[in-house]
């Protein structure tokens, strides 16, 4: 009963990290773009084998963190000094060493959430699809996703260099 | 090499004798700055080493010979210090007896702040710090030779409680060198404040000779460009933690306004004092923090050394706006080059002499494989 389904891509299974890295390398020589790893904890070397660049997500809590910064010390000297000067203590209405605790804080608060959110953006999270690849993915298995789109992708290829790399399980993604 | 270092040593002597026949206070608020100056940079490596006892810091193992040697310098600060006891009259006013039997405060403070309690409890603190130096390196040393790993056991069971009676020595002694300096003023925090400028100066100089030793080949192909980044990211974790310290003293002391906390911070930041603290404001913390922020920054061998010795010179310009309000406005002239000069000289020179005589890398350290393959 062929219901003529398309592929979309090949999921090989590793028990550890060592033939997962293998078979990464193998994809690296194909000069595939579009690979994804599923590992439960950071493995050293992937990234580069799969072409991941360094992520954007430190500029975003820079420029964040800047904006909480000057935002959160404007928003005082706006509220103390121009808007409604107070008379604090006898200070100074415009009194910067009263105000850095709170922009220190504005500077924390933002770069986190924007970090957080930042995150979960760059990283597509939450994700329900992955784990249907494999029930394993988020236990103990390692695995390599090899999409159908990739330039040269050859079914019998792929699956054969996923065998010899060590692959205990290969599944067809339809 | 060496003639120059001995060059500069017998220069800052000169500098010091002359000075003390012309000025004898600002030769000698010279050489107690420079005293602690130096002698923060060399009990940061002793610092260093306990405190990566007692993490189990592997990735520090193969560079641990560097801050091991910076300890060389203890022994002659101990030298040093001595000589400084003589020197006590002209910085410190609680060492005139006429002052402090017209002065309550000071009278009140005499259980403390009197000569004999004061030399005594310096002595006895470089009795502790010199004593747990040589028996750490000696047991690294003896590694070499046995491999036995009980010595790394034995080593990290020295450091734990060492890292708690060096948080307790530390902060006495730069009350007893620094604070003492205006004898009424006080401030709890300014232990922790020392401190922090002592780790951050201390990564400085560890990045220094680590790098100096990799170019020489010593540490070749042992230190990679994931060590230096480790360093720089404590320098950079310092460089905040020194703002962070440094404005909760200024902070509560401007905030609580009171007449016997103020007097010290408005001697050093009105007046020709302002450009100072701003130049503390901003090359101790702003340019830094900016310059050490990002990845590559910390990973690049020359951008780093470069850093580096900046953090050197604003800690060095931190103790002189410690040391230096005390005397009059601030001045650099040949006096203060020549004796900085001199103590790098001698600095140079025993921490050196540490490395010439033992083996670059500890060899048989059991946590060196680890720190050699060490990545990110």
């Amino acid at each position: 009963m062929n219901l003529s389904s398309k592929l979309l891509g090949i999921v090989a299974v590793f028990k550890d990290p060592y033939h997962l890295l293998r078979a990464a390398g193998e994809a690296q020589r194909r000069q595939f773009k579009h690979c994804d790893a599923f590992t439960p904890y950071p493995v050293h070397g992937l990234d580069k084998l799969l072409g991941i660049k360094r992520s954007l997500i430190p500029w975003v809590t820079l420029v964040f963190g800047l904006a909480g910064c000057l935002g959160g010390l404007g928003l005082q000297i706006w509220t103390s000094a121009v808007a409604w000067p107070l008379n604090i203590g006898g200070k100074p209405f415009l009194s910067i060493p009263a105000f850095i605790p709170i922009t220190f804080e504005c500077t924390v608060l933002l770069g986190g959430l924007a970090t957080f959110a930042a995150l979960l953006m760059f990283c597509r999270l939450p994700n329900y699809h992955t784990r249907a690849l494999d029930k394993e993915i988020t236990n103990d298995a390692f695995a390599l996703y090899i999409s159908a789109k990739e330039e040269g992708f050859r079914e019998g290829d792929v699956r054969e260099f996923l065998e010899k790399s060590g692959a205990y399980e290969i599944k067809m993604v339809e | 090499m060496h003639f120059f270092y001995l060059g500069l040593t017998a220069l800052g002597a000169a500098a010091f004798f002359v000075g003390l026949g012309q000025d004898a206070g600002r030769a000698w608020h010279n050489y107690l700055l420079n005293y602690f100056f130096w002698f923060s940079l060399s009990i940061s490596g002793l610092f260093f080493i306990a405190l990566s006892y007692v993490t189990t810091s592997q990735w520090a193992s193969p560079l641990k010979r560097v801050p091991e040697a910076l300890t060389g310098f203890l022994p002659v600060a101990f030298v040093l210090l001595l000589i400084l006891f003589a020197g006590s009259h002209h910085l410190y006013e609680w060492t005139h007896h006429e002052a402090v039997a017209g002065d309550p405060l000071l009278s009140g403070k005499r259980g403390y702040l009197n000569m004999p309690f004061f030399v005594i409890r310096n002595l006895l603190f470089f009795v502790l710090w010199i004593g747990v130096a040589f028996y750490l390196i000696r047991n690294s040393l003896r590694q070499d030779r046995t491999g036995a790993v009980e010595l790394t056991f034995k080593n990290k069971k020295v450091s734990a409680p060492f890292l708690v009676l060096f948080g307790i020595t530390f902060t006495l002694a730069s009350f007893d060198l620094l604070m003492s300096l205006e004898p009424h003023w006080f401030s709890t925090i300014f232990g922790v404040y020392c401190f922090a400028g002592l780790f951050e100066s201390g990564m400085a100089i560890t990045i220094l000779f680590v790098l100096a030793l990799r170019r020489q080949g010593a540490l070749r192909g042992v230190i990679n460009e994931n060590h230096l980044h480790d360093l720089g990211k404590l320098m950079f974790a310092f460089c905040v933690f020194w703002a962070y310290i440094a404005f909760s003293q200024y902070m509560l002391i401007w905030y609580g306004n009171l007449p016997e906390e103020t007097p010290y911070m408005i001697r050093r930041t009105e007046g020709s004092w302002t450009p100072v603290a701003l130049a503390l404001l901003f090359g101790k913390f702003i340019v830094p923090f900016f310059l050490l922020l990002s990845r590559w920054a910390k990973r690049n061998e020359f951008f780093l050394a470069l850093v580096a010795v900046w953090v050197l010179v604003f800690q060095y310009l931190d103790i002189y706006w410690i040391v230096f309000p005390t005397v009059g406005a601030p001045a650099f002239g040949w006096m203060e080059l020549g004796i900085l000069l001199g103590f790098l000289g001698l600095f140079v020179l025993s921490v050196t002499a540490v490395l010439q005589r033992i083996p670059p890398v500890a060899r048989r350290d059991p946590w060196l494989e680890e720190g050699l393959s060490y990545h990110q």
